[in-house]
């Protein structure tokens, strides 16, 4: 039963962030707008990260997919998640009213607290995988 | 666990660079280094004051800058949609309304927001030479409480 759990969990948490990192690969420019704008960054290494993140965020939600490396693989998409709901949290406690850029800028969604939630969800199935999985 | 770390260790390298040579090769590339941000002139932005009276005399054409969505759930009265995110299939319809030396005001919602910054440049590439931003707009408007509507475009 726990497998065909995390077998679920490992498809919906990779195929998330394959989608997630796509749209921010096939518009780098927008996504390093995103970054900027939630004032975490020094202004010069904005687009250094726009320009790898995502490409860590697709290989690790292959990865997990796949099966390769899994403990690794959701670990990473764990920790990537913790910077997420960290970066939401201050933009939310600094009142900054600012678009998600979680899935590109095409959804429009402002950060809020069910970016919060959603982040949170997802991070508690990576942590799960994290412990019960296997590299 | 010492092992799962370097083997994370070597994913987001592998990704990283992955991402460098992606970027490189790509149409849509951008610099390693983020550039320099160009400042956006004071006197493109409209103060609120002068917003309003222009709006009361009816003196300006107010453009809300945001999606569709957005726009339905609550605009600044009288303002024209015409979203960023699809200008071409917009403009058309809006541009029945203005002439080339019209005072248009664009506005989104948020202090960050930029969108009608894009909106206001691709009317000057049109020839519009009268084209100011009310800053954080919507936000703005709505805490002076000035009239808004709902109410998707017609």
């Amino acid at each position: 039963m726990t497998k065909w759990i995390n077998l679920l969990l490992r498809l919906i948490i990779g195929g998330i962030f394959v989608a997630a990192g796509a749209v921010k690969i096939v518009n780098p420019a927008a996504f390093a707008d995103s970054i900027a704008n939630y004032r975490m960054l020094p202004h010069e290494w904005i687009n250094a990260f726009a320009i790898t993140l995502p490409w860590v965020e697709v290989a690790a939600g292959l990865l997990l997919i796949i099966g390769i490396w899994k403990r690794t693989n959701a670990l990473l998409i764990a920790l990537m998640l913790v910077m997420f709901i960290i970066a939401i949290g201050q933009a939310v406690g600094r009142g900054l009213n600012i678009e998600c850029g979680c899935f590109g800028t095409v959804e429009g969604r402002k950060v809020g607290l069910v970016a919060l939630a959603e982040d949170a969800a997802m991070l508690a199935a990576a942590a799960w995988l994290a412990w019960r999985e296997k590299d | 666990m010492r092992r799962t770390l370097q083997r994370s260790l070597v994913i987001v390298v592998l990704g990283a660079a992955l991402g460098l040579v992606a970027n490189a090769v790509s149409p849509r590339r951008i610099p390693f280094i983020t550039p320099p941000k160009a400042e956006i002139p004071e006197q493109e932005f409209m103060p609120l004051t002068q917003a309003h009276e222009l709006w009361s005399s009816g003196g300006a054409f107010f453009l809300d800058a945001r999606g569709s969505a957005d726009y339905a759930a609550g605009h600044i009265a009288n303002a024209l949609s015409l979203p960023a995110e699809a200008f071409d299939q917009h403009f058309p319809q809006v541009a029945s309304y203005l002439t080339t030396d019209s005072v248009i005001v664009c506005y989104c919602d948020g202090t960050e927001c930029d969108i009608s910054h894009r909106v206001a440049e691709l009317l000057r590439q049109r020839g519009y030479t009268n084209v100011r931003i009310l800053k954080n707009g919507y936000t703005e408007w709505n805490k002076a409480a000035y009239p808004t509507t709902k109410g998707a475009k017609p």
